[in-house]
């Protein structure tokens, strides 16, 4: 099983700077250095890299869109979005807690390919252990010259610095992420113009996840093509699933991209007491979900998006035969009813109106109408917002009620117009 | 000082020592724009109070020199920050989807047995107060839940007895 970033993974030390280095650590950086910034960004591009935080989008690409100094003068900054807080996700946590200087060599990597001098992590609140190992990563890092002025003598100089959120997911979409960073409330930005041209104080900035950062110096150490040719076509190398809720084993795992799901479910144990699956979220609680007739899926984002989901974040919820898809789906439509941060209408109430008819349901009360108004207020969301919190609100429900039928047909009493 | 000349129009307003002033000013200090250092202040001062009192958000705009309506969005939009004041020892429990599906509603109906207040309430003594928080990211140990800062998985009845002691 090819592995990249959690080869070393069982080396007790691998979060120090020494044992880090002794793995090849630093080395894609010093590599990196020794190329122009638009030669690391053509490497980045031939490796088929993309974004790992949900989006999906090639790493290399974003990128470029960074204008050249002499159109838009002034700082660059690049943020590593450490905010993961999309249920079913927590690879980032264990990335961080396992190898913090792999984040810290992709920041500085990305910082030289678009020329910033300033490199920040923004980490959710709650990751209170993970904020004080970067911490300490980022001391031990400039004490040895990798971080800070002229960086390996090579004349280039980045900063790293640490922010932490308060407890909104929707600071972890990159440009409510910037406004959080600037002291506001996590509204997102209706792009254009997108980060990459106007970001952090209204310069060009890139936010790439964690993850996505991890990988640069793999691709910069072993080249761009060894490390698409790990992954499927169109997404290059390796992925850390987490895996959650009813398998043997919940944890990480790293797959090469393009992995079927059942063969993800077995490597966490298969199914926690020998029960029958029925459903997977793929890709963390946002993403639509998958019935157990479709686990032969290559996990990839093409190939779930041909299945009406996500591979977002690789948050992989299994669910067996035991649970209810209406209770599911009321879960996660709460959860989205809390996090709407209020701006655009549509999400605001849709979410909060979807989770009081699911609820309704639920409780044995419902009307004919409940169902045709879940399909109506998901559409009139779905599409009609700024950001992809609103989007998913839309297309949750739509998705549980149309792979499960049958978990959705609840007695509707007769006083409310049922049989 | 800013922060001195809002003490000296309002006496009442003595919120923090000498050295705790010191500790917000350095925030002002500590990214490439003053402003940026907001959140981490106010998350300092959620610390100390266990809220974010009118007064704090006063202060916090005289700091860093913005409104005190802006200061009170950031004190309402985020989670974290409080108007009431939480328990000494505030316990967060996920109630995200793994975690659900692991029994977090058993975990909460024990957490209000337990400490006898109901969420987002804090006991008399002023030492616990509860509430259910969104995914806490821990979804393998699910059930999750946190105290203060420290994270803590598979939460059963014998792990709230331990909290709650």
């Amino acid at each position: 099983m090819t592995k990249i970033l959690t080869k070393h993974f069982d080396e007790p030390n691998l979060h120090e700077l020494e044992t880090y280095r002794k793995f090849g650590g630093y080395e894609g950086l010093k590599k990196a250095l020794g190329l122009k910034p638009g030669e690391v960004t053509a490497e980045v591009k031939k490796s088929n890299l993309r974004g790992l935080g949900g989006a999906g989008f090639s790493t290399g690409m974003k990128w470029e869109t960074v204008p050249p100094k002499d159109k838009l003068p002034g700082p660059r900054y690049v943020v590593a979005n450490a905010d993961e807080s999309e249920p079913g996700c927590f690879k980032d946590r264990v990335l961080i807690t396992k190898s913090p200087h792999s984040i810290l060599e992709g920041i500085l990597i990305a910082a030289y390919a678009i020329g910033a001098e300033d490199g920040f992590i923004f980490i959710r609140g709650e990751y209170a252990v993970q904020y004080e190992i970067l911490k300490k990563a980022i001391a031990e890092a400039e004490k040895a010259g990798l971080i800070g002025k002229n960086i390996l003598e090579s004349g280039f100089s980045c900063r790293i610095s640490l922010m932490r959120g308060a407890g909104a997911y929707i600071c972890g979409l990159d440009t409510a992420l910037l406004e959080t960073m600037e002291g506001k409330k996590a509204w997102p930005r209706q792009p254009p113009p997108f980060p990459t041209v106007r970001g952090l104080m209204n310069q060009p900035t890139v936010v790439n996840n964690v993850e996505t950062l991890a990988m640069l110096p793999h691709i910069l150490k072993d080249g761009g093509e060894a490390f698409a040719k790990v992954g499927v076509a169109k997404t290059g190398g390796t992925g850390v699933f987490s895996i959650s809720g009813d398998v043997e084993n919940p944890g990480i795992y790293e797959f090469p991209m393009g992995t079927p799901l059942r063969k993800m479910i077995e490597a966490a144990g298969g199914m926690k007491g020998g029960r029958a699956l029925k459903c997977v979220i793929p890709g963390g609680a946002s993403t639509p979900p998958l019935t157990a007739s479709e686990i032969d899926v290559p996990m990839d984002f093409e190939s779930l998006r041909g299945l009406g989901t996500f591979l977002g974040a690789g948050g992989v919820m299994v669910l067996d035969e035991t649970r209810s898809m209406l209770e599911t789906a009321h879960n996660i439509e709460r959860f989205l009813a809390h996090e709407s941060c209020g701006q655009c209408t549509p999400c605001r109430e849709g979410s909060e109106w979807t989770t009081r008819i699911l609820e309704r349901l639920m409780s044995g009360q419902g009307v004919q109408e409940d169902f045709p108004n879940l399909q109506r207020v998901g559409e009139n969301i779905t599409g009609k917002v700024i950001c992809a919190l609103g989007d998913t609100v839309g297309m949750v429900v739509r998705g549980f009620m149309k792979k499960f039928p049958d978990d959705f047909s609840v007695k509707i009493p007769v006083k409310n117009g049922g049989q | 000082m800013n922060a001195i000349s809002s003490q000296e129009k309002n006496p009442k307003t003595a919120a923090f020592s000498p050295e705790e002033e010191k500790i917000l000013d350095s925030w002002t200090k500590a990214y490439p724009h003053p402003i940026m250092g907001l959140l981490e202040a106010m998350r300092q001062v959620q610390t100390w109070h266990l809220c974010v009192r009118p007064e704090d958000e006063e202060y916090l705009a005289d700091l860093f020199k913005t409104t005190r309506a802006h200061v009170h969005q950031i004190a309402t939009f985020f989670p974290l920050f409080t108007q009431k004041k939480t328990g000494r020892k505030r316990i967060g429990l996920c109630h995200g989807l793994s975690c659900a599906m692991a029994g977090a509603d058993k975990i909460a109906e024990l957490l209000e047995k337990k400490l006898r207040v109901k969420e987002f309430e804090t006991t008399p003594d002023g030492e616990f107060s509860w509430e259910e928080m969104e995914c806490l990211g821990a979804c393998e140990h699910a059930p999750a839940l946190i105290v203060n800062e420290e994270l803590k998985g598979k939460a059963t009845e014998n792990l709230i007895n331990e909290i709650a002691a």
